[in-house]
């Protein structure tokens, strides 16, 4: 407590110290954690159960954390991002359902290439990882299609910070693809009764890229302050695609995110502090 | 500001460009009668996996069928017309597991029992079951007057419990011999099938093979990949065992005859089996309707094709003289059998 408030105290003399400091140890200290919530529309696509396209609403929750790194003179950032969508999608005569939820998380590496005081282009290699399920509630021995692939990919972003009426605002872009990946599969007509109970070792796991798998998400999100409080507004376009052993699927959704941004300065140990907008990775 | 717009138009051309050449959508599009039709079509043009056999057995030509079927659509036929038109042409698949499901009718190939003798009647069987049998986890048991115990399986489709299975077992221990009775049983899982016959056999046996599409053509198959039968570390039967078959044996009791009928101890009586050894997969139409259909073969360990059913060891029909004496043939048959 003692500590907390000792914190407290001094935030007011550390600040101006950090705003004008920007060694690249410092900057190393510097953390961004943003924690969104969305909802908008899904297009899910997976001939292993239907041949059809199902459309309906779509749910994201998305937590980012971006800090730089001491890696090539403190020139690149490290973004975590770790994000949940779900869907619930009805066929075009509304007479099935399907329910799909993908877990997704990437460790993007980014180089940070300041072009002047308001822009800045970032770009770097990404790994991540997704699983997730599709479901259709009236399949008889197809009625889910398990989705587990990751590997590596590429990652641009941009940033560009302005000011209306002295209020800072940071708008991004963001665009993730993914390259190399490895991905799981059943075969076309094969059953998951043949892969778990008998234990057939078919084609299930392949090498996919641009050619068979093209998918891509991009990001568009809004900082400012409202109060005390960092807002942020997005919106995420997901497009997951992927044509494995003669089976197509797609997964896209668009969802207008919402959420909250916290600046810290990390100190010794995990103790951190709060600091303005104006102070960030960004 | 102008930088940055460049930038962002330039990487909008490179998402769209992206989006436009690299879009996985769907080949469907209409919800026309032809459109239905022809979506019904290739689903099991490019999925049903029984095409080329049934070409060999009785002749199916499936594109033969399109050019027949496509002149009965029309663009202004109601909705039944067409499931009317859609079922007919499923049914010359001749499976039990094809149906068409659409709001107010489900449809049905019924000719692979409907065109033999029926050789069950609960009424008959009430006989031998008398009023004190055991109903246990879905099956239901008696011992029998001469000393045989008797058990009906009715379904696979709930599972039965290994601890049910045990009792049951235990409490049949001093018959001679026991009747497993599955005429009738439409099937359900085959893990519960697998369960049953596991209790009858005390080394893995090869009971047969699976195998599934890997692409729309219809020969595009994978290596067949054996199945073998597991004994149960749960209690065993030792004797002699016969295994009571109808033409309404469909499905999972298909596969669960031909499991026994690889058993050293098992003598299967009654009629040949209906058959239904195609794993079933669903899919749809434009309109909505769920379309079911054979997606894996099975087959006996020698790799023949099971579909048509299972010939049994004793072929015996119930004669109209035991009915109507309140007999059924085929458990007085099974008795000599397990006597002997």
């Amino acid at each position: 407590m003692k500590i907390a408030l000792t914190i407290c105290l001094m935030l007011p003399a550390i600040v101006p110290c950090l705003h004008a400091q920007e060694d690249s140890l410092q900057t190393t200290r510097y953390v961004v954690h943003a924690t969104t919530f969305g909802a908008g529309r899904a297009n899910i696509f997976e001939t292993y159960l239907s041949p059809l396209e199902y459309t309906g609403q779509s749910i994201r929750i998305m937590h980012e954390r971006i800090k730089m790194t001491r890696l090539m003179d403190g020139h690149v950032s490290a973004q975590n991002i770790f994000q949940i969508n779900a869907s619930h999608t009805k066929n075009p005569a509304k007479s099935a359902t399907t329910y799909a939820g993908l877990l997704n998380w990437s460790y993007t590496l980014h180089y940070q290439w300041q072009l002047n005081n308001k822009l800045k282009i970032l770009f770097g290699p990404m790994l991540e990882l997704n699983g997730g399920v599709v479901y259709n509630e009236r399949n008889s021995n197809n009625p889910a299609q398990a989705k587990a692939y990751g590997g590596f990919g590429a990652s641009g972003m941009l940033i560009y910070k302005f000011n209306i009426r002295n209020c800072p605002f940071i708008l991004r872009y963001q665009a993730n693809l993914p390259l190399l990946n490895l991905m799981f599969s059943p075969e076309y007509g094969e059953s998951y009764y043949e892969i778990f109970t008998l234990k057939n070792k078919g084609n299930h796991v392949l090498f996919t890229s641009l050619h068979n798998a093209p998918s891509l998400r991009q990001m568009l999100t809004l900082d400012f302050p409202i109060r005390k409080s960092i807002i942020r507004i997005g919106y995420v376009c997901d497009i997951q695609q992927a044509k494995v052993n003669n089976l197509k699927s797609h997964a896209y959704s668009h969802d207008f995110m919402i959420g909250f941004v916290k600046n810290f300065y990390l100190l010794k140990g995990k103790r951190k502090i709060s600091i303005p907008i104006t102070n960030s990775p960004f | 500001m102008k930088k940055l717009i460049r930038i962002l138009c330039f990487f909008a051309s490179v998402i769209l460009g992206f989006g436009q050449s690299s879009c996985i959508r769907e080949d469907i599009s209409g919800n026309s009668p032809e459109d239905n039709f022809e979506a019904l079509w290739k689903i099991i043009d490019e999925q049903y996996c029984f095409l080329e056999y049934k070409n060999e057995e009785y002749g199916l030509d499936w594109d033969e069928v399109h050019e027949r079927y496509s002149q009965r659509i029309t663009p202004s036929m109601t909705s039944k017309e067409l499931f009317e038109v859609l079922s007919d042409m499923l049914n010359e698949l001749r499976d039990g597991h094809v149906n068409l499901s659409s709001a107010y009718e489900i449809s049905q190939y019924r000719a692979w029992f409907d065109s033999y003798p029926r050789n069950f009647s609960d009424s008959i069987q009430s006989n031998y079951l008398k009023k004190d049998y055991i109903n246990s986890s879905g099956l239901t048991y008696q011992i029998l007057e001469n000393n045989i115990g008797y058990i009906y399986c009715s379904s696979f489709s709930n599972g039965i419990g290994d601890g049910n299975l045990d009792q049951t077992l235990k409490n049949l221990e001093t018959c001679d011999g026991l009747i497993i009775d599955v005429r009738n049983n439409g099937g359900g899982n085959l893990t519960t099938a697998q369960k049953l016959a596991s209790r009858f056999t005390n080394e893995k046996v090869l009971v047969g093979y699976i195998s599934h599409k890997t692409g729309p053509g219809h020969d595009e198959f994978s290596s067949p990949h054996p199945i073998y039968l597991e004994p149960s570390e749960g209690v065993r039967w030792q004797k002699k065992v016969t295994v009571l078959t109808n033409r309404r044996a469909f499905s999972a009791t298909n596969d669960f005859v031909n499991s026994m009928k690889q058993l050293p101890s098992v003598t299967i009586v009654g009629d040949k089996t209906g058959g239904g050894s195609g794993l079933p997969f669903s899919s749809e139409i434009p309109n909505g309707w769920s379309v079911r259909f054979s997606a894996s073969p099975m087959f006996d360990p020698d790799m023949n094709q099971i579909e048509s059913g299972i010939d049994p060891d004793e072929k015996v029909d119930m004669t109209s003289e035991d009915i109507e004496r309140g007999k059924d043939t085929i458990i007085e048959t099974a008795c000599n059998i397990l006597k002997n």
